[in-house]
C-alpha cells in the first residue's frame, strides 16, 4: 500500500527534475552552442551557413586581452574571498549551535534583495559625496574626499561582496566535517599549530576550497553590472563583451562562443576539483 | 487525484477571467519616460488598463520586438530616429491609421515627413531632445562651447560620456568634422584614436541616469541629454546644459504598433490621448523634454518654454545632426573600435 501512494510521487519528482533540466538547462544550452555556430545575420540576428569563425574571433588580441584582465581581477575577487572567507568559516564552526543558525542566517538575509539593488547601494555609500566619504570626513581623518567610486577597486569590493557567501557556505561545510580526533592526534605526534594547519586542516579543507573557488570565480567574471555601475563601464569583463555582442553589434554568434568559452573554463575548474578530492580521497584517511 | 483537480479548477478560473477582463494596451517605452498621472488620465477617461514596461536602449527594445515579434507582447512602442526606419523596413511595424489619430495636423511640420518615414505612414512623433555638454559652473572656471573642450588637461578625470556607442563616436567624428553618421572606416578609426585620447579623462560612461554622476559629485563635465540636464538642474542649480558649437546630436522618439500587436485600437487611442495639447504639455513640463505638438506649447508653464535646454533657438540646432541607419558592417566597425576603447587600447 505504501509503495503504491510512493510510487507517484517519486514518477512526479523525477519528472519534474528531469523536466526542469531538459528544458530550462539542457535546452538553452544547445540554443547557445547552436547559436554560437551559425553565421551572423543582419535580419534575423542567426543565419546558415554552419561556421567556427565566432570562435576564431576569440582569439583576437583585444579579446584576449579583454579575457585576462576579466581572469585577473576575478583571481583578486577569489583571493579576497578565500582571505576573509577561510578564516570565517573556520570560527563559524567553532561557535555555540544556535549562534551558528544565526551568523549563518544572517550571511543569507541579503540574499533576499535583488544583486542588483545591492550593487546602487554600494554606490551610495562608495560615492565622492556618499555615506563613506562624509563618516570619514567628519571624523576628520580625511580633508577632500577620496576617489573610490568607479575605479577597479570598486569593482573588487563591489564583487566581493556579492560572492563572498558563496565562498564562506562551502567552506563552513569542510569546517564542519574536520575530524577533532584528527587534529588531536597530531597533536600527539608533537606536530606545532602552524604544522597540523598545514599538513592536516589544509589538505583536510581543500575541497572546499576549491569548491569556494569555483563558485566565485565563474560568475565574477561574468557579472556584468558590477563594473558598469561601480566601474563606470570602464573595466570590460568577459560578461559584459557578451551583452555589447547581443546587444550593440549585434553579433550573436560570437557572443554566444564567448559564453562558452566560461562554461568551458567552469568545466576545467570542475574536472580539478574532482581531481583533487581523488587524491585526498587516496592519501587521507 | 486532488491535486489534479485543482488545477483544473485554475484553469476554469482563469479563463473565465480572461472573457470579461477589461481592455489593456501593453505600452513599451524608455524608463523615465512617461508621467504616471498620464497613464493614470488615460485609464480613468478610456477604461482601458496599461501595462507599462520599459527599456534603456534601442538595441535592447529592437532585439526584443524582433524576437518576441509572434507572440505579441507589446502593442506601442518608442523607437529612436533611424530605428524607426530600420524597423520599418524589416516589415516589424502596422502602419498607423491616420483616421483614428485626432490631433496629428498639430504636431511640428519639421518634424513629421521626414525621410526615417515618409508621409508618417508607421510612426507619430512623441518627443524630441537633443544630447549636448553638461557643465557644473560651479566646478569649472571660463567658457565652455565645443565638443573639444573635454579634451582640456584641467578636466582630467571629470568627464562623464552617455554609455552609447553611437553618440560617443558622434562627438569624436564631429570634433574631427567628420558626420556624425559616418560609415567611412578610415573616419571612424580617426575618431577612435581621438577619443582614445580623451579616455583616461572620463571617469564614468552612464545612460542609465546621466545626471546622476554630476549629482553624485563624480564629474563636472560631459555628456548628458537635455531632459536629464532640466530635471538635473532641479537639484543642481549650478548645472549647465550647453549647445556645443560643432553640433548636437538630436533624436526624434516616435511611437509605432508592433505589426502583432493585440490591441491596435487601444494604441491608436493612446497616441490620439498624448496628442491632447494639455497632455504633451504635462508631459513636456513633467519629464524636460520638448514635444513637437505646436498646439501645447502655449500651455507650457513659461519657466519650461523658455528653458534653452527644453526648447533651444535656431541658433542652437545650428549644426544638429540626426543619427541614422549606417548599415550592419560600419555597425562592425564602430562595435569593434568601441569595446577597443573601452578596454583601454
Amino acid at each position: 500500500m505504501r509503495n503504491l501512494m510512493q510510487q507517484p510521487f517519486r514518477t512526479a519528482v523525477l519528472v519534474l527534475v528531469w523536466g526542469w533540466l531538459l528544458f530550462l538547462v539542457l535546452a538553452p544550452n544547445l540554443l547557445v552552442v547552436g547559436a554560437s555556430v551559425m553565421t551572423r545575420s543582419p535580419g534575423t540576428f542567426i543565419s546558415l551557413p554552419l561556421t567556427l569563425d565566432a570562435y576564431r574571433q576569440l582569439f583576437d588580441p583585444l579579446y584576449l586581452e579583454v579575457f585576462l584582465h576579466s581572469l585577473y581581477m576575478a583571481a583578486v575577487t577569489t583571493t579576497v574571498c578565500l582571505l576573509i572567507g577561510y578564516p570565517f568559516a573556520w570560527s563559524l564552526s567553532k561557535v555555540g549551535k544556535q549562534r551558528q543558525v544565526l551568523l549563518i542566517f544572517l550571511l543569507i538575509v541579503p540574499f533576499w534583495t535583488n544583486s542588483l539593488v545591492r550593487t546602487y547601494a554600494l554606490k551610495l555609500i562608495l560615492a565622492t559625496n556618499g555615506l563613506l566619504n562624509s563618516a570619514l570626513m567628519s571624523l576628520g581623518w580625511i580633508d577632500e574626499p577620496v576617489q573610490m567610486l568607479y575605479t577597479e577597486g570598486a569593482v573588487v569590493i563591489g564583487l566581493v561582496y556579492l560572492l563572498l557567501p558563496f565562498m564562506i557556505l562551502p567552506l563552513y561545510s569542510v569546517f564542519e566535517d574536520l575530524r577533532e580526533d584528527l587534529l588531536r592526534a597530531s597533536h600527539d605526534l608533537g606536530a606545532g599549530r602552524f604544522s597540523t594547519f598545514i599538513h592536516v586542516i589544509v589538505p583536510m579543507t581543500l575541497p572546499g576550497v576549491l569548491a569556494g573557488i569555483m563558485l566565485v570565480l565563474l560568475p565574477a567574471m561574468g557579472l556584468f553590472f558590477v563594473p558598469d555601475i561601480l566601474g563606470g563601464s570602464r573595466n570590460l569583463l568577459v560578461g559584459n563583451v557578451i551583452k555589447n555582442q547581443f546587444l550593440d553589434a549585434r553579433n550573436w554568434p560570437f557572443g554566444a562562443a564567448a559564453s562558452i568559452m566560461l562554461t568551458l573554463a567552469m568545466a576545467f575548474l570542475m574536472f580539478a576539483h574532482r581531481l583533487s578530492k581523488r587524491r585526498i580521497g587516496e592519501d587521507g584517511v | 487525484m486532488k491535486k489534479l483537480a485543482l488545477a483544473g479548477l485554475l484553469a476554469v478560473g482563469l479563463t473565465g477571467c480572461s472573457s470579461e477582463e477589461p481592455q489593456v494596451l501593453n505600452l513599451y517605452n524608455w524608463s523615465e519616460y512617461m508621467p504616471q498621472e498620464v497613464l493614470d488620465r488615460f485609464t480613468e477617461e478610456t477604461g482601458i488598463q496599461v501595462v507599462y514596461t520599459t527599456y534603456d536602449s534601442n538595441e535592447a527594445m529592437y532585439a526584443r520586438l524582433k524576437l518576441l515579434d509572434d507572440s505579441a507582447a507589446y502593442d506601442l512602442a518608442v523607437p529612436s530616429t533611424y530605428y524607426v526606419s530600420k524597423m520599418r523596413q524589416e516589415d516589424l511595424l502596422m502602419p498607423i491609421d491616420r483616421a483614428k489619430i485626432e490631433g496629428f495636423d498639430q504636431l511640428d511640420p519639421d518634424l513629421v515627413n521626414l525621410d526615417i518615414d515618409p508621409d508618417n505612414a508607421y510612426s507619430v512623433p512623441y518627443l524630441w531632445g537633443t544630447t549636448g555638454l553638461a557643465v557644473d559652473s560651479a566646478d569649472v572656471d571660463g567658457e565652455v562651447t565645443a565638443w573639444a573642450d573635454l579634451w582640456d588637461d584641467r578636466f582630467d578625470g571629470r568627464v562623464m560620456l552617455t554609455n552609447d556607442m553611437r553618440e560617443v563616436f558622434h562627438v569624436g567624428l564631429r570634433v574631427l568634422g567628420y558626420s556624425g553618421n559616418s560609415t567611412d572606416p578610415e573616419e571612424i578609426r580617426q575618431a577612435y584614436e581621438k577619443l582614445q585620447e580623451l579616455m583616461p579623462s572620463v571617469r564614468t560612461f552612464n545612460s542609465d541616469a546621466p545626471r546622476m554622476p554630476y549629482l553624485e559629485g563624480e564629474t563636472d563635465i560631459g555628456m548628458i541629454w537635455n531632459g536629464e540636464a532640466v530635471m538635473g538642474k532641479e537639484v543642481l542649480p549650478t548645472l549647465e546644459y550647453v549647445y556645443p558649437k560643432e553640433g548636437i546630436i538630436a533624436w526624434l522618439d516616435s511611437f509605432v504598433i508592433p505589426k502583432n500587436a493585440k490591441n491596435p485600437d487601444a494604441a491608436h487611442k493612446f497616441i490620439s490621448f498624448v496628442l491632447k495639447p494639455e497632455i504633451s504639455a504635462l508631459i513636456s513640463e513633467e519629464i524636460g523634454y520638448a514635444t513637437p505638438n505646436l498646439a501645447s506649447r502655449d500651455l507650457l508653464d513659461d519657466a519650461v518654454a523658455s528653458d534653452r535646454a527644453s526648447y533651444p533657438t535656431p541658433e542652437d540646432m545650428a549644426n544638429a545632426e540626426f543619427q541614422t541607419d549606417i548599415g550592419d558592417e560600419a555597425l562592425q566597425v564602430y562595435a569593434k573600435y568601441w569595446e577597443m576603447l573601452k578596454s583601454g587600447q
